[in-house]
């Protein structure tokens, strides 16, 4: 079977149980939960767009996921745009950002890409929380970007009034409808013409180039292709959440996305999903253990890296071709 | 006939799966100047680094002095006295000539005075250029403090990877005549490079390496007098 | 004339404790490759294990502090075996070690956490009184700071440049193929290096915590700081590095002063950005010459 048929087939059915998991677990925890995993799926199989196959250490991700949010609800808020055509604006914004984070990076090598997209995201952070200067009056003091307390209030994407006591079914539905999205761009993406481009790159950078590759063009490529989801993504975070704030500036959120790229399988299609599922499971687990939760985490998290250093993909990878 | 110093005894060795160098048999003999001879990317600077432990032999031996070398650390070869020059010379550009020449001591640092006496002698160009760093140096010095460097170690063999690369001619001459003394003097050296001319009467023994095999192995006298071997495989 | 001797003066001290939360990490980043995400906290375990050899064990402040290296030493050989031994064997080392340190420093963090809670205890290795210099009033422990800090990067620097394990750990360094055909075992290079790591972290986190105070958290700050000092003298250069700290250190206080300490991090962060996309390799990086 190709490698292409056999993505197909996994996505098939990965959606398909996806799609029956609301009939045979139609509690409220367990669907909100899942479409927030929706959500970080997405963020993270873009990521791993840059970060594994593209080879660039990026931890701008989440202020492209900022991004996207933010400006939802900006839009929501002082234009009044309708939600269902400010996700699809914002995504556009997304993408101007990581088009310039791209640019900044340009002749970045290695650890110095993520410092420096480690500060844009931090001066961001720095740059909302700080501004206390009230922009808007109208229903108490605002700052521009929201401050502290974010932005609400800025409108939805109309399941809510459509089914009332289920919304957040509704909500589940298209979150996976986004995330299928997403993996079938990220599948088209690595097995098509920029992830052979970048491949190349990796394994033979004077080969590649010699032959018209150029580095700069694919890079800003693919910081724009990733930046559209995952800014898509922070819009539907939005409505989802109906508040905005610089929790999405987290560096706790950062690692744990961080997290699942590197223990599902960096580069590999569906090793961030494996690792976003086997994260937020055992977040599920840890949140028994209160106090011991994060020594918890932080243990998982070596333990992990350093017993599959390719991932659990890249372990399952490995088994199967040395049983076959 | 002399007795060998290294021995390669049915070597294979190569990278993630892919054989580069297959079933190797040669010797390098006390006292005898050995080259290693054949067109590039055929696996001559990975037959140095498989003696000198930095690719992993697959299988067959690699013997010094009748033991076993091929399994150990890099480190622990050279201790052994098993002594690397190079390709490229790999100074490090950050530190003075000096300081280049006592790393080369570091396994071996009894002696050291001495032998840093020797290499000054040998090469006085380093000598004046002592506290220069490596990074500032010519192509011909560079060589030159590769060569001290490897010298400073005090081994029983040393090998030299392609040492006229990328040096004008004149240059080469001054390199060469450098190695041919050492060779006078009874050091057990190890020599790989592309062009056999030059070497051909000063080595003792000549192996031609071509896809990671002993194609031909004789003297120099008898390479030369060959023209078609010189053609097919030196492309001269 | 006052307003710059003070922020001189506290310049001088914030640099000085930079500086040596610095040559921890360029150290290992230059001869590993390694990014340490658990120096904050290491730095911190370090504050904490003098705080308790003081208060708990009855020790003398010199041999608190001797404790603290020591142990925080060792942690630093633990990182080398459990993390950075088995994942040089494999791919993509950069990014692996980065998580696996990260996670490392999480369990450190919170067992300080778990161990002495969340508040903040004060550091009782300090020093009292005042050093008058025209009308500026000088904390006695700034100057200690100082001092300790010029010793400890003094004995850095002889290692490094007079002593055969110094130059080894330079060469491995500055390549690690050639040093290992001179004969270094790199693998004990790199165990030194992170321990020699862990013990200057600790003595900068001392040396922070003197002048404020212990919280399980406070290593992320310094860390990041010392990031981006090393980054903007270019991962890998020591010397550079310690230049770099005490520039941070001079510029932070006088941000605090002119703008706020609100406001003083994002402008560094600002200029962090500004440095590296004009200098792509850091201020005084070399971009390293790769042969194809």
């Amino acid at each position: 079977m190709t490698s292409i048929r056999r993505d197909i087939l996994i996505g098939i059915v990965c959606l398909a149980l996806a799609a029956a998991l609301p009939l045979a677990m139609p509690g409220r925890y367990v669907i909100t939960q899942s479409t927030l995993f929706f959500i970080w799926a997405i963020v993270v199989v873009q990521w791993n767009l840059v970060l594994g196959i593209g080879g660039i250490f990026s931890l701008a991700q989440m202020a492209l996921f900022a991004t996207g949010a933010y400006a939802t609800a900006m839009l929501g808020f002082y234009w009044k745009v309708p939600m269902l055509a400010a996700i699809p604006m914002a995504g556009v914004v997304t993408v101007a950002m990581g088009i310039l984070i791209g640019l900044a990076c340009l002749r970045l090598r290695g650890p110095y890409v993520a410092l420096l997209t480690l500060a844009i995201a931090q001066v961001m952070y720095v740059l909302i929380v700080n501004d206390t200067d009230c922009f808007t009056t109208t229903g108490g003091c605002m700052p521009l970007f929201g401050g502290v307390r974010g932005i609400g209030q800025f409108g939805d994407i109309g399941l809510r009034a459509l089914f009332p006591s289920k919304w957040y079914i509704a909500h589940y539905y298209v979150g996976l409808a986004l995330l299928a999205v997403a993996v079938t761009i990220s599948i088209v993406v690595i097995r098509g013409p920029l992830g052979l481009a970048f491949r190349a790159l990796r394994d033979n950078p004077g080969y590649a180039m010699s032959r018209g590759i150029s580095r700069f063009k694919y890079q800003l490529w693919i910081f724009a292709v990733s930046a559209f989801f995952t800014g898509i993504a922070g819009g539907f975070y939005a409505v989802h959440f109906r508040v905005v704030g610089p929790t999405v500036f987290s560096f706790s959120t950062l690692l744990f996305l961080i997290a699942m790229i590197v223990i599902g399988g960096l580069g590999s299609i569906w090793g961030p999903l494996l690792g976003a599922a086997v994260l937020m499971l055992a977040d599920e687990g840890m949140r028994e253990l209160s106090d011991y939760r994060n020594i918890g985490l932080g243990l998982l998290l070596a333990v992990f890296v350093i017993a599959w250093p390719n991932g659990l993909n890249g372990w399952l990878q490995r088994s199967r071709t040395s049983r076959g | 006939m002399t007795e060998a110093a290294l021995e390669i005894v049915d070597a294979s060795a190569g990278y993630a799966g892919r054989i580069v160098l297959d079933a190797i048999r040669l010797s390098a003999r006390k006292g005898e100047l050995t080259a290693i001879v054949g067109p590039n990317g055929h696996g001559k600077s990975t037959l140095l680094k498989a003696i000198s432990g930095l690719v992993p032999v697959t299988s067959g031996e690699i013997r010094l002095d009748g033991s076993r070398i091929d399994r150990l650390r890099p480190d622990q070869i050279v201790e052994r006295g098993v002594i690397q020059v190079p390709q490229g010379d790999l100074l490090f550009p950050a530190m003075t000539v000096h300081e280049n020449l006592l790393m080369g001591a570091y396994a071996n640092s009894g002696g050291a005075a001495e032998r840093l006496d020797f290499v000054f002698t040998l090469l006085p160009k380093l000598k004046e250029r002592r506290n220069q760093t490596a990074g500032t140096l010519s192509g011909g010095e560079r060589r030159m403090c590769g060569i001290g460097r490897g010298l400073m170690a005090g081994g029983e063999v040393l090998m030299l990877d392609e040492p006229s690369l990328g040096l004008a001619p004149i240059v080469i001459e001054q390199i060469y005549e450098v190695i041919f003394n050492l060779r006078r003097e009874g050091r057990t050296i190890l020599l790989v490079e592309e062009n056999a001319e030059r070497i051909a009467e000063h080595a003792d023994m000549i192996h031609l390496l071509d896809n990671g095999r002993i194609a031909w192995s004789g003297l120099g006298a008898e390479l030369m007098a060959r023209p078609e071997i010189v053609e097919t495989y030196l492309g001269v | 004339m006052d307003v710059l001797i003070q922020i001189v003066a506290s310049g001088l001290t914030l640099g000085a404790m930079y500086a040596v939360a610095t040559i921890g990490l360029s150290l290992v980043y230059g001869s590993l490759n390694m990014l340490n995400m658990a120096h904050g906290a290491i730095l911190t375990l370090g504050g904490y294990i003098c705080y308790a050899a003081i208060v708990h064990a009855g020790l003398n402040p010199a041999l608190a502090l001797l404790a603290a290296a020591f142990v925080c030493a060792l942690v630093g050989l633990l990182i080398y075996f459990s993390a950075a031994l088995p994942l040089l064997r494999a791919e993509n080392f950069e990014t692996n070690i980065f998580i696996a340190t990260i996670g490392i420093g999480s369990v450190i963090e919170n067992l300080m956490l778990k161990g002495f809670g969340p508040y903040p205890i004060p550091q009782p290795l300090a020093v009292d009184g005042q050093v008058v210099i025209g009308n500026v009033h000088i904390p006695l422990q700034n100057v200690f700071i100082l001092g300790v800090a010029i010793v400890l990067m003094a004995a850095v620097a002889i290692l490094l440049q007079r002593t055969s394990t110094g130059r080894a750990i330079r060469a491995t360094s500055m390549n690690r193929e050639a040093a290992q055909l001179m004969g270094v075992r790199v693998g004990r290079v790199y165990a030194q290096v992170l321990a020699l790591s862990g013990a200057l972290a600790a003595v900068s986190g001392i040396m922070i915590s003197s002048i404020a105070t212990l919280t399980p958290v406070m290593g992320a700050d310094p860390m990041l700081k010392a990031f981006i000092v090393c980054v903007v003298a270019g991962l890998g250069n020591v010397y550079g590095a310690v230049i770099a700290a005490i520039a941070l250190g001079l510029l932070e206080a006088a941000t605090q002063y002119v703008l706020g300490v609100r406001w003083s991090f994002a402008t560094l962060l600002l200029l962090v950005i500004l440095v590296l996309i004009w200098r792509p390799y850091g201020l005084f990086g070399k971009q390293q010459v790769v042969r194809l």
